[in-house]
């Protein structure tokens, strides 16, 4: 009996943060259709914090790893399939590794990295503070004010984020295919255009959507759930981090099979 | 306002602090909480506040049961209530002008009224000169004040004042005290005051709770 406790207990924790994930995500989309007009711009200043923050400050940043991971991905396709006629396969390349995977991937890592981090702590902070409890005590729901905006500041983030990711690693590639292969600007993106399909438009969209889900109610779960000491909030980061991007890793493979299985 | 049944709170490590409390205040009572230190006083207030969870009973604020239940995210629209924490409480990335505003601002008041209400709260607890700075760069009586003068602001129908004079000088506690008595004379306030030992305020109060005698103390080996 010993032995089967030990292998539920593991099992049991995960069903029950699955539980309190939905409970969050449910509440707070509740309480979304509860904001009345005259609340929208408290909410709207700190989505707007929180779009700043997520998304405008880490725009070179994602901007940059773009750009390299572009230029770096065909310069190692041409160097094994050189001889192969590789320059007709360059849109099938971009497309498949950096606009249908890698986008979105990289820009979630990224954002787990800076925000999801960020989030956890200031949230558990807050809580330690007793922050939280005075918003509640003094008519402030935090579902509203804490929850909302940075859901919805981490959603336009990621999506302009990985839109800005695309289009700077396929100029990445484009560098690498013109200064190497000679290759032409109208039919590098002749070439990109043929292979994309609106299928990838919908899957990058579901991306972005459950990746925001997930990193951003990760971070509220562990940021929130502190309670004793300052010294929780490093392993509530730790947490989130890891938690986050194995939910990612996985949301990813469960829409990879879903559209392209 | 308050009614308390079969009230049993546990402290964060999970022992029982106290057990079997009754209370009802009615709409406009002013109540007084006293106790030792480390007795429950600021964990009833919460409680009573909806932010903490009582380990047993039943809290029923303005007619709404917020325990069991959903706490203080009952009373959001429902009841006005306004809570001057012992410690904290102020949002750390808003100024004392910022943080008086922001409930107001949430109840999508008028721009002018929320400006007007504001600066005469800033004006009452003298807190003009430290308005725009952050919690953390203002003295604990100043953020003690800052506490006080957002529940001014946000005129509620409930106040919670945790131990509002502890660490003040004569002058700022001279400030607190006036306040409080401008609280203690209007007759649509309720009002539940938590201090460790209940000096002047016994002269006011309608009630008094001690809660040394529910109090379970930790048991010396």
């Amino acid at each position: 009996m010993a032995f089967l406790a030990r292998l539920g207990a593991p099992v049991r924790g995960f069903l029950e943060f699955l539980g309190d994930q939905a409970h969050l995500v449910l509440r707070t989309l509740r309480q979304a259709l509860l904001l009345r007009m005259d609340q929208l711009g408290v909410v709207g200043g700190q989505t707007k914090l929180q779009i700043r923050f997520t998304g405008l400050d880490a725009l070179w940043l994602v901007c940059g790893t773009a750009l390299l991971l572009g230029a770096v991905t065909l310069i190692q396709a041409f160097s094994q399939l050189s001889g192969l006629g590789a320059e007709n396969y360059i849109g099938v390349l971009m497309v498949l590794i950096i606009l249908r995977e890698l986008g979105p991937l990289l820009t979630a890592v990224l954002v787990i990295g800076r925000s999801s981090t960020a989030i956890a702590a200031e949230l558990g902070a807050m809580q330690l503070n007793g922050e939280v409890d005075a918003l509640a005590a003094h008519g402030i729901n935090p579902y509203q004010y804490l929850l909302l905006p940075r859901w919805l500041g981490v959603l336009v983030s990621v999506f302009a984020l990985v839109v800005f990711f695309d289009a700077t690693a396929l100029a990445g590639g484009f560098l690498v295919a013109k200064l190497k292969y000679g290759v032409t600007f109208g039919f590098f993106m002749d070439s990109v255009r043929q292979t994309l399909s609106n299928r990838d438009f919908a899957a990058t969209l579901l991306k972005v959507l459950f990746f925001t889900g997930a990193i951003t109610f990760h971070a509220c779960h562990f940021g929130l759930g502190i309670h004793r000491s300052q010294t929780e909030i490093p392993q509530a980061v730790t947490k989130t981090v890891v938690s986050a991007l194995v939910a990612v890793f996985a949301l990813d493979g469960v829409i990879a099979a879903l559209f392209y299985f | 306002m308050i009614d308390l049944r079969d009230l049993a709170l546990d402290a964060p490590d999970g022992r029982l602090l106290l057990d079997g409390l009754d209370l009802a205040v009615p709409r406009g009572g002013k109540h007084l909480v006293t106790g030792p230190s480390g007795s429950g006083k600021s964990r009833l207030l919460k409680v009573i506040a909806g932010t903490e969870r009582p380990a047993r009973g039943q809290v029923k604020v303005g007619g709404r049961v917020i325990w069991p239940g959903d706490g203080a995210l009952a009373l959001v629209g429902q009841v006005r209530m306004g809570f001057a924490f012992a410690s904290g409480g102020l949002l750390s990335n808003l100024s004392l002008r910022e943080n008086i505003a922001l409930p107001l601002k949430f109840q999508g008041m008028q721009e002018n009224d929320l400006r007007a209400r504001t600066e005469q709260a800033l004006d009452h607890m003298g807190l003009h000169p430290v308005a725009d700075l952050r919690p953390h760069a203002v003295s604990a009586a100043a953020r003690k004040h800052g506490n006080l003068a957002r529940v001014l602001a946000l005129d509620p129908d409930l106040i919670l004042l945790d131990d509002p004079l502890d660490g003040l000088d004569a002058d700022d506690r001279a400030t607190a005290l006036e306040v409080i008595r401008r609280w203690v004379l209007d007759g649509d306030k309720t009002l539940l005051l938590a201090q460790e030992e209940p000096g002047s305020f016994l002269e006011w109060a309608t009630g008094h709770l001690d809660l040394q005698a529910h109090f379970i103390p930790l048991e010396t080996p």
